[in-house]
């Protein structure tokens, strides 16, 4: 259930992502395509803490996994699920491909239909949601791959390089996910 | 400047000590309807004690990590409700805010609209926000009524985010830019 096309989801090692999360943000441009806060430099040491604290409750407030190439098990990114899972069934999904060089590839996509499935048949979520910066033209179509429709925006959400951004909300029903899934099966 | 930024025509934004506006809650809360409106988390009962802890927690903060205000009638200076913005308001200058009028005999007569425009005030003159956003549920058209009257504008949906009495209804999301929020204060 875990394993997709090109990616497998596994069990996040924090120190382990730690180490190449600081890598990855080095580039600031990843942190400005995955997040709204400003970007910033955060050492191993702490970043290691906020992956420990997230994954001590059980059950999780948030389900994080590691994004691993399947040809050679190289981690290329983190994603996850949160949200009012209980009791409302809606997740929010988070997801990022760390490396320039990873980018385009579809391992996102890959790795969201995996994500994607688990929402629905192990969480047995009834909608999955999430939001993109309008400057992430490649995140948004990934998103609509993997079916994800537009249900609205947030007006110029943040100011960056003086100017100001939308932030857009996509979300999946269970019977659009459903749908899709039969689709794919029946051809 | 010669003016309250905190009064409005009815109703006044305050300072509330911790345990005060904890008890109004308590007592609030009891009316489960009141709780539906106004949140997605599932309404539960919590006591004072539970309630003035974080209170007094966020606000030990300077600054607090939001901003919280009692809603109190000008005539009888009566706790009806309380009022808070929160979010990303560094540096992007955006925030969410939360109301609720507890006292049902405060409901659907202007005092929750006129607290707001004094919180939309607060936000763009005295934050110097450029935006500001909320959320409602599709069940609670009195309160989108009320938000349009405020001058929000509707910015899209979550379809089916919550599930209550056997039916999924939608999230409305709604935004004021601080360029609308200026046309309509200045006519």
């Amino acid at each position: 259930m875990l394993k997709g096309k090109l990616v497998r989801l596994a069990a996040v090692d924090a120190k382990e992502l730690a180490d190449v999360i600081v890598k990855w943000n080095r580039d600031s441009e990843y942190q400005r395509l995955a997040m709204i806060e400003p970007a910033n430099q955060y050492s191993v040491k702490k970043l290691a803490e906020w992956g420990e604290k997230d994954q001590e409750k059980d059950p999780p407030e948030f389900y994080y996994f590691a994004i691993r190439d399947l040809e050679n098990d190289r981690l290329l990114g983190s994603c996850g699920l949160g949200g009012d899972i209980f009791p409302n069934g809606e997740a929010f999904v988070g997801i990022g491909i760390g490396n320039r060089q990873d980018w385009n590839k579809g391992y996102g996509t890959d790795a969201m239909k995996v994500l994607l499935r688990y929402a629905f048949e192990e969480l047995n979520v009834r909608r999955v949601a999430l939001s993109a910066l309008e400057n992430n033209a490649r995140g948004i179509r990934s998103y609509e791959k993997a079916g994800f429709l537009y249900e609205g925006k947030s007006r110029g959400t943040i100011q960056r390089a003086g100017r100001r951004w939308d932030d857009v909300f996509m979300g999946i029903l269970r019977d659009e996910w459903l749908a899709k899934e039969h689709e794919i099966s029946s051809h | 400047m010669d003016m309250d930024i905190f009064l409005g025509k009815l109703v006044r934004l305050t300072a509330e000590e911790p345990k005060v506006l904890a008890e109004a809650c308590t007592r609030w809360n009891r009316d489960s309807e009141y709780l539906r409106l106004l949140d997605a988390t599932p309404t539960n009962q919590m006591s004072a004690k539970k309630i003035t802890e974080w209170i007094e927690k966020d606000q030990e903060k300077d600054p607090p990590p939001f901003y919280l205000f009692g809603i109190r009638t000008l005539v009888g200076d009566r706790l009806v409700g309380f009022t808070d913005l929160e979010g990303v308001m560094f540096p992007s200058g955006d925030a969410f805010v939360g109301i609720g009028v507890g006292e049902r005999e405060f409901w659907g007569k202007g005092y929750g609209t006129d607290a707001m425009l004094v919180v939309l005030r607060f936000a763009f003159q005295e934050l110097n926000l450029r935006r500001v956003s909320l959320n409602t549920f599709e069940y609670n058209p009195r309160a989108i009524r009320s938000y349009e009257k405020a001058g929000f504008v509707h910015e899209g949906r979550a379809r089916g985010f919550l599930h209550r009495e056997g039916q999924r209804w939608d999230l409305i999301y709604m935004g004021i830019l601080r360029e609308e929020w200026l046309v309509r204060d200045t006519g």
